[in-house]
C-alpha cells in the first residue's frame, strides 16, 4: 500500500486529536512544572525530628540565652529565652544567623602551620617544646570562663603571663579602677534603677551591653513617652541610633565630649546642684561652650535638667576620664543607679573566680614586655581576629573562621559556635553577679578543638575546662546564695544537691546572685583628670569576636541600605 | 540578474525579479548577526536566570515590557487592517493586507518570544490557562494573545502556501484555498481578540491602584487606559504598515503599493491619532481633576522629576500626536511622501513614547513617602534581545518579500523605480 | 470563627537594629547571595530609615519595618496575577503567596505599592553544608518566583498541628508568634487578631497616633504603625509636597 501525503496528514491529524484526549501530553505539562519545583540544585533542608534546645550563645562575652530549634541533631534555628533575666529574650541582629556560622566558606578546618597543613600532634609537640624555652603568653578574649582558669593554671605551671583583651564597656570602666583600685572587671553600671542616663556617645540602644538588657528596659519605661520614667540624653554627633530615639539630642562635635563634661561639672558645682565640692574642672564654662558649640545657656540647662531627676549616671564610651569625673562630681559612684560594684563579699574565692570577669591581678594586653620578650604567643578564638601581638614570638592562633591575610605561624581550628561545653561569666558593666553554663548542641567537626582542651592535651595533669565547671557549680551550691533563673525562679536555698543545680543549669538557666550592697566603692579623685586631645572610640563590632559575620548580615548591610558596612563604607547601592 | 551557480530563482513567484541571492544573503548577513547575539544573550538569560538583566525588585518591569507593548501597538496594523478590509469593506487597501498580516504575525511571534523570557520560569507559562484568574488583566492579554497569534498563524499560512513552489503541492493549494475562505473569519475574530488584548494591555496599567500615576477611573471594570490603548494602537498601526512599505520600497527601489494606499492608511491614521489625543486629553483632564484629588495626591510630584517633566507630555501630546494627525490628514503635506512618511513615523514615536512613559516613569517614581525617584538602565542582554526580536522581524520580512507574494503587481504599472 | 491576624508597631521603640530583619531571613530560608544589592536582594522584612528632611540639631529620624501589608480590601497583588498564585485566606486574613504556582511575571510586585514583594533573581544556593542549618518547615524557593511576608505560616501551621494533636480546636496563641515579633528586642512589633476586640492588637490598632501606610488607597494594610511624633504619622501618605527637596538629575 503506498503512503501518500494524504495519509500522512490524516494520520498525523488522528493522532494529535487523540492524543489530546489521552493523560499524556497533561501528564507531561504537570511533570515540566514539579520538575520546576524540585530542581536538584536547590538544597532542601534537613529532615528529622525537632527538638528545642537551650544554651548560651559565646560569639561575644555578653552571653545571651539561646533557645535553640534542631532538626537532626543540627542547629535550625534560634530565639532568645524570654524567661532569662540578662538578655530578657533578645539576642543581636547577628546573633540571629549565628545557627549558620559553623558552614561559613571560611570556616576553618586543619592546623595550618605557615603556609602548609600540619596536625593537632605537631602543634602540641611545636607547643610543648617552645613552653619549655621560654616564657609563654596566653590572650584570652572572654575571661571568667573555665578555659580561662586553664590558661591561668599553665602559664603558672610553666612561666610565662596571661593577658586580656577587654572589651568596650570594661574599657570605659578602666578610669573608675585607676582611682579606686577596684578592677573594671568587677564594676557595672545599675541601669535599673537609673532614671537620668547622660551618654557621651555610647550606643545605649544599638550594641551595647548585654542585648535585651537595656532595650528592654528602656521601652517599658521611655520609649515614646512625653513624660519618660527613664531620661536618655545622648551626646553624640552626628545622630546615630540611640540619639534618634533618646529623650534628649545634645549634639556636640567628635571629640568634644570632655568639654561638655567639664561644662557641666563646672555648672553642678557652681550652683551647687550637687553635695560634691570637687574636683573643679580647669576649663571654664565659655571655653567650653565654645568648644561644644553650644551656647553657655544650653550648658547651664543641661546641667540643671540632668540632675533635676536621679538617680543619674554619665556613660562613656571610651576610656575619657572626664566623663568618670563627671559621675564623681554627680555623686554616681557606688551608689544606687550609678557605677556599682558586683558584691565580693558574700561569696568565696572560688566562687569569686567562677562569677568574676578576671581575677583581680590580671592586666589588659598592652605592648608589654612580656608579650615582646615571649617565647610563643597563643591566642585564644575569642580574641578580635585583628589583634596582632607585637613581637617575634612563635604565635598560635585558635580561631573557628579565617578572618583572612593571618601571618601567624601556627593557625588552629577551633570549635565554632555551640560546639564546645563552656561557661558563661557575668556580661560586661552588669550591675550583679551571674554564671550560666552553655553546653555543646550541633555536632563538633573532628578536627576542632578548643586551647584549653589543647592545653590539656599537653598538659595532662591541668584540670579539665568540665571538671572546673563542676567544681564551680559545687562551689555555687555551697555559698547557699543566689537564685536559678530557668522556667521559674528557684532560691538556691531551696535545691537539694548540687545535681539539681547542675540540671538546671545544664538547661539553659542562669544562676544570679542577690543584689549587692551599696556603699562599699569609693572613688577618690582631687584634680580634674587632663585629656591630651581627643580620644578615639571604641571600635563596637569586636565585641563580636568571630572574624566572619553570619552570611545572613548581609540583610543588613549588602542587601538593604539600613546599616553600614562593618568597613565603614557605605553598602548602600540604589 | 540572477547568478547561476546560486540560483533560488525557482522559489522566486514568476514575472517577479529579486535582487541576486548574493546581494539577498549579505543584506540578511548582519540582521543574522544581530539575531545571533540576542540569541546568545536570551540564552544567558534562560539558563543564568534573570540576574542577566538590570531588572530589580522596584523595576520589576524593564526594557522587555516597553518591548512588548510598543511592539504590540504598533502591529495593530494588522487586524485594523483586516477589519477595515473585510469587515468595513474598503477594498483599496487589499494591496497592503498581506504585508500587514506578516508585519503582524512578526510583532506578535516577536512579543511572545520575549514574554517567554521575561518570565521567571517560563516552563510554568501554561499555569495560565490551567488556573486562570478572570480578575487580572494579564490573564486577559496572555489567552488573547496566543490566541491571535494563532489567528495570525492561519492568516499567514496562506500566503506561505502561495510559495511557488508549494503551490505545486495539490494539498497544499487546496489547504490554501480553504484557507482563503475562513480569512474574513478570521479578520472578525482578530478584531475582537485584539480589541480586547489591546486594551487589556492599557488595563494593566490602569488598574494599579498602587501607582496613582497610572491609575485611572473608568467604564465598569475597564480603566480609560484600556480604550485609550485600542485608540493609539490602531492609530499608530496603520502609520507603522506606511513606514515597513515604504522602507521595502526604498530598499527595494520597486514602487509597491499605489501612492494613494499609503495616503488612504495615513489619513485613516491621523484622524484615529486626532481623536486618540482629544481623549487623552480629556482623560488627563478627568485624572488631574477627580481621581488624584479623591487619593489626596499632588499630580505636579509625578513630574519634578528629570527627563518625565511636563515636556515630555507636551512632546507626546503635541509634537507626536498633534502635528502627525495634522501632517496625515491635511491634503497638502499628505500628498507628499515626505511629509506623509515623517508624520507617520512622528505617529509611531509618539505611541512608543506613551508606552514608554507608561512603563517606565510609573515604576521610577515613588509611591510611598520616604521613597525616592529611581533610575534603570538596561543590561546588554536585554538589549541585545530587544535587538535579536528586531532581526528577527527584518529577516522574516525579506524571506516573505522575497520568496512570498506579500504585493501583488499592480496591472499595468511600471514597477521599477530606479535600477536594481 | 476566622482571624485576622496583623501588626501593630511601635515606631518610637523602633531602633532600626535590623534583628527582625535577620530572624525573618533565618525563619524563612532565606537566602544570602553574594552578589545581591539593595535593589536585588531578597528582604522579606525590610527596617528603612526615615527622616524630617531637615539638617543640623533639628535632624530626626525613625526606622519604620516594611513587609507584606497583607491588605483586607481590593489587594493589589491577588486581582492583577494572573494564575492565582496569590490569595486572601479566608481563615486567617494572610496574603498568601504559592511560589510553586508563581511563574514570575512579576506583575504583583509591580502592582504593590509597599515594594513588598521580592523576586528570587538568582537560584538560592548556601556554601556546602549549610543547608543543614534550614529551617525543616519552610520550603526553599527556586529561582525566578516572587516571594514575600506570610506572617511566618509555617509556625501557624506547628500551631496548628500542636493543638490538633492535644485535641484542642483553636490554637493557643502563645504558640504562634512570627520571627519578627518574636526577635524585636524592644517589643515594637506586637502580633494579634485584628477582628478580637479582646486582643490587645485591636485596642492598640484603634487608638490614636496609629496610622497605616498609604490609607488614602484604600487597600485597607492590616499592618499598623503607631508614633507620638507628628512627622512620622505625616509619612503615612505621599504629602502635597510642600516640604519635598526638588530631585536633581
Amino acid at each position: 500500500m503506498k503512503l501518500t501525503r494524504r495519509d500522512l496528514l490524516v494520520w498525523s491529524a488522528g493522532a494529535t486529536a487523540g492524543l489530546i484526549v489521552t493523560p499524556v501530553p497533561w501528564k507531561l505539562l504537570d511533570d515540566v512544572s514539579i520538575w520546576t519545583q524540585n530542581w536538584k540544585w536547590i538544597p532542601q533542608p534537613t529532615r528529622g525530628p525537632v527538638e528545642v534546645k537551650q544554651s548560651f550563645c559565646t560569639l561575644c562575652p555578653k552571653g545571651c540565652g539561646m533557645r535553640v530549634r534542631m532538626a537532626a541533631g543540627w542547629p535550625v534555628g534560634v530565639s532568645g529565652v524570654s524567661s532569662n533575666p540578662i538578655n530578657r529574650g533578645a539576642l543581636c541582629p547577628l546573633g540571629f544567623g549565628a545557627h549558620q556560622l559553623n558552614w561559613h566558606p571560611q570556616r576553618l578546618r586543619a592546623v595550618r602551620h605557615r603556609a602548609t597543613t600540619s596536625s593537632w600532634g605537631e602543634a602540641r609537640a611545636a607547643f610543648a617544646k617552645a613552653s619549655g624555652e621560654g616564657p609563654i603568653v596566653i590572650v584570652d578574649g572572654q575571661p571568667g570562663r573555665a578555659a580561662s582558669s586553664v590558661f591561668q593554671a599553665f602559664v603558672q605551671k610553666r612561666g610565662g603571663s596571661y593577658r586580656v583583651v577587654p572589651g568596650a564597656e570594661n574599657q570605659a570602666l578602666a578610669p573608675y579602677e585607676n582611682w579606686s583600685g577596684v578592677p573594671a572587671s568587677t564594676l557595672g553600671y545599675d541601669l535599673e534603677n537609673a532614671q537620668t542616663m547622660v551618654s557621651f556617645g555610647a550606643p545605649l540602644l544599638d550594641g551595647w551591653v548585654t542585648p535585651g538588657r537595656f532595650t528592654r528596659l528602656w521601652a517599658e519605661r521611655a520609649a515614646g513617652m512625653a513624660e519618660p520614667q527613664l531620661r536618655l540624653i545622648q551626646v553624640e554627633s552626628p545622630l546615630s541610633r540611640t540619639a534618634a530615639r533618646a529623650w534628649r539630642w545634645v549634639p556636640v562635635p567628635d571629640g568634644a565630649e570632655a568639654a561638655l563634661a567639664a561644662g557641666l561639672a563646672r555648672v553642678l558645682l557652681d550652683e551647687r546642684l550637687v553635695p560634691a565640692h570637687g574636683p573643679v574642672p580647669s576649663l571654664t564654662l565659655a571655653d567650653a561652650a565654645a568648644q561644644t558649640g553650644l551656647g553657655i545657656n544650653a550648658i547651664q540647662d543641661l546641667a540643671r535638667t540632668i540632675v533635676s531627676r536621679p538617680p543619674v549616671v554619665a556613660i562613656a564610651n571610651d576610656q575619657n576620664p572626664a566623663i568618670a569625673a563627671l559621675n564623681v562630681v554627680l555623686g554616681a559612684v557606688g551608689v544606687r543607679g550609678g557605677i556599682v560594684t558586683r558584691s565580693r563579699h558574700t561569696l568565696s574565692a572560688q566562687s569569686v573566680q567562677a562569677v568574676r570577669a578576671a581575677p583581680s591581678h590580671v592586666s589588659y594586653v598592652s605592648t608589654g614586655a612580656d608579650i615582646i620578650s615571649a617565647r610563643a604567643v597563643l591566642i585564644d578564638s575569642t580574641v578580635p581576629w585583628d589583634f596582632t601581638p607585637p613581637t617575634d614570638a612563635e604565635v598560635f592562633h585558635f580561631a573557628a573562621w579565617d578572618g583572612g591575610s593571618s601571618k601567624v605561624d601556627w593557625l588552629l581550628p577551633a570549635p565554632g559556635f555551640l560546639e564546645e561545653l563552656t561557661d558563661v561569666p557575668t556580661a560586661p558593666a552588669s550591675a550583679i553577679d551571674t554564671y550560666a553554663v552553655a553546653p555543646a548542641l550541633a555536632k563538633a567537626p573532628p578536627e576542632g578543638q578548643g586551647a584549653a582542651q589543647f592545653l590539656v592535651g599537653i598538659d595532662p595533669h591541668l584540670i579539665p575546662a568540665e571538671k572546673i565547671i563542676h567544681t564551680r557549680c559545687e562551689g555555687l551550691f555551697r555559698e547557699r546564695v543566689g537564685t536559678v533563673h530557668g522556667q521559674e525562679a528557684t532560691p538556691v536555698t531551696t535545691l537539694a544537691s548540687v545535681q539539681q543545680l547542675e540540671e538546671r543549669l545544664w538547661e539553659g538557666a542562669v544562676w544570679v546572685n542577690d543584689p549587692p550592697r551599696s556603699g562599699d566603692f569609693r572613688c577618690e579623685l582631687s584634680e580634674w583628670p587632663k585629656t591630651a586631645g581627643p580620644v578615639p572610640p571604641v571600635n563596637r563590632l569586636p565585641t563580636w569576636l568571630a572574624p566572619v559575620l553570619p552570611p545572613l548580615a548581609s540583610k543588613l548591610y549588602q542587601e538593604s541600605g539600613l546599616r553600614e558596612s562593618p568597613e565603614g563604607e557605605n553598602g548602600r547601592k540604589a | 540578474m540572477a547568478n547561476s551557480a546560486f540560483a533560488d530563482t525557482r522559489w522566486i513567484a514568476r514575472g517577479v525579479e529579486r535582487t541576486s541571492l548574493t546581494r539577498f544573503v549579505f543584506w540578511l548577513a548582519p540582521w543574522a548577526v544581530l539575531l545571533g547575539v540576542g540569541v546568545y544573550a536570551a540564552g544567558l538569560c534562560l539558563y543564568y536566570g534573570l540576574n542577566q538583566t538590570n531588572m530589580d525588585n522596584r523595576f520589576a518591569f524593564g526594557l522587555w515590557i516597553f518591548l512588548d507593548l510598543g511592539i504590540i501597538a504598533l502591529g495593530a496594523g494588522a487586524f485594523f487592517t483586516g477589519f477595515l478590509v473585510y469587515i468595513m469593506k474598503r477594498a483599496e487597501l487589499k494591496p497592503i493586507l498581506n504585508s500587514a498580516v506578516v508585519v503582524g504575525f512578526i510583532c506578535y511571534s516577536g512579543a511572545v518570544a520575549i514574554l517567554v523570557l521575561d518570565v521567571g520560569q517560563p516552563l510554568r507559562a501554561w499555569f495560565t490557562f490551567w488556573h486562570p484568574n478572570p480578575h487580572s488583566m494579564l490573564t486577559e492579554v496572555t489567552f488573547c494573545i496566543t490566541c491571535y497569534l494563532l489567528v495570525l498563524g492561519l492568516e499567514y499560512l496562506p500566503i506561505l502556501l502561495r510559495n511557488r513552489q508549494l503551490r505545486k503541492l495539490p494539498s497544499f493549494l487546496v489547504f490554501e484555498h480553504q484557507l482563503h475562505k475562513l480569512v474574513p473569519v478570521l479578520a472578525g475574530v482578530g478584531t475582537l481578540l485584539s480589541f480586547f488584548h489591546q486594551g487589556s494591555l492599557g488595563g494593566l496599567y490602569g488598574v494599579l491602584r498602587g501607582r496613582p500615576f497610572a491609575f485611572r477611573g473608568g467604564f465598569l471594570i475597564w480603566p480609560s487606559t484600556f480604550f485609550l490603548f485600542i485608540l493609539s494602537a490602531i492609530a499608530s498601526g496603520p502609520s507603522f504598515l506606511m513606514l515597513v512599505t515604504a522602507a521595502t520600497e526604498k530598499l527595494t527601489g520597486r514602487r509597491l503599493v499605489p501612492q494613494e494606499v499609503l495616503r488612504r492608511l495615513g489619513f485613516i491614521s491621523g484622524v484615529l491619532l486626532a481623536i486618540y489625543v482629544a481623549a487623552k486629553s480629556v482623560d488627563t483632564l478627568v485624572w488631574l481633576n477627580i481621581t488624584l484629588p479623591r487619593l489626596e495626591v499632588a499630580p505636579w510630584l509625578f513630574y519634578i522629576h528629570k527627563p518625565f517633566g511636563v515636556p515630555l507630555v507636551f512632546t507626546e501630546m503635541v509634537i507626536l500626536g498633534l502635528l502627525p494627525a495634522f501632517l496625515l490628514t491635511y491634503r497638502r503635506s499628505a500628498a507628499r511622501r515626505g511629509w506623509l512618511l515623517g508624520g507617520a513615523a512622528l505617529a509611531c514615536a509618539g505611541v512608543l513614547l506613551n508606552r514608554f512613559r507608561l512603563t517606565v516613569q510609573t515604576l521610577a517614581l515613588p509611591t510611598l513617602a520616604f521613597d525616592e525617584f529611581l533610575h534603570y538602565m538596561p543590561s546588554w542582554q536585554e538589549v541585545a534581545s530587544f535587538g535579536a526580536v528586531v532581526a528577527y522581524g527584518v529577516i522574516i520580512y525579506s524571506l516573505s518579500y522575497r520568496y512570498l507574494p506579500l504585493f501583488a503587481p499592480p496591472k499595468g504599472e511600471d514597477t521599477h523605480v530606479s535600477g536594481d | 470563627m476566622s482571624t485576622r491576624y496583623g501588626m501593630v508597631i511601635d515606631l518610637d521603640r523602633c531602633t532600626g537594629c535590623g534583628a527582625c530583619m535577620v530572624a525573618c531571613a533565618a525563619e524563612n530560608n532565606v537566602p544570602a547571595i553574594p552578589q545581591a544589592t539593595a535593589r536585588t536582594g531578597l528582604t522579606p522584612m525590610l527596617v528603612r530609615k526615615v527622616s524630617n528632611g531637615v539638617e543640623g540639631g533639628a535632624r530626626r529620624e525613625a526606622f519604620i519595618p516594611i513587609m507584606c501589608m497583607h491588605c483586607e480590601h481590593e489587594t493589589p497583588c491577588v486581582s492583577v496575577c494572573p494564575q492565582q498564585a496569590v490569595e486572601v485566606d479566608k481563615a486567617t486574613g494572610i496574603v498568601m503567596q504559592m511560589p510553586q504556582r508563581c511563574l514570575g511575571c512579576r506583575y504583583c510586585m509591580t502592582a504593590c505599592p509597599y515594594h513588598a514583594r521580592y523576586f528570587n533573581w538568582w537560584d538560592p544556593s548556601w556554601p556546602a553544608g549549610m543547608e543543614k542549618s534550614l529551617n525543616p518547615g519552610v520550603a526553599v524557593r527556586m529561582r525566578g518566583v516572587v516571594e514575600k511576608c506570610n506572617m511566618c505560616h509555617a509556625r501557624l501551621h506547628s500551631a496548628e498541628e500542636k493543638a490538633a494533636a492535644a485535641g484542642k480546636r483553636e490554637i493557643d496563641p502563645a504558640d504562634y508568634v512570627p520571627a519578627c515579633v518574636e526577635a524585636c528586642p524592644t517589643a515594637a512589633i506586637r502580633f494579634g487578631d485584628l477582628a478580637d476586640q479582646h486582643d490587645p492588637v485591636f485596642r492598640e490598632a484603634h487608638s490614636a497616633d496609629t496610622f497605616r501606610l498609604l490609607s488614602l488607597l484604600g487597600t485597607e494594610p492590616k499592618i499598623y504603625y503607631q508614633s507620638k511624633e507628628a512627622w512620622v504619622r505625616a509619612l503615612a501618605d505621599p504629602d502635597s509636597g510642600a516640604h519635598l527637596e526638588v530631585e536633581h538629575g
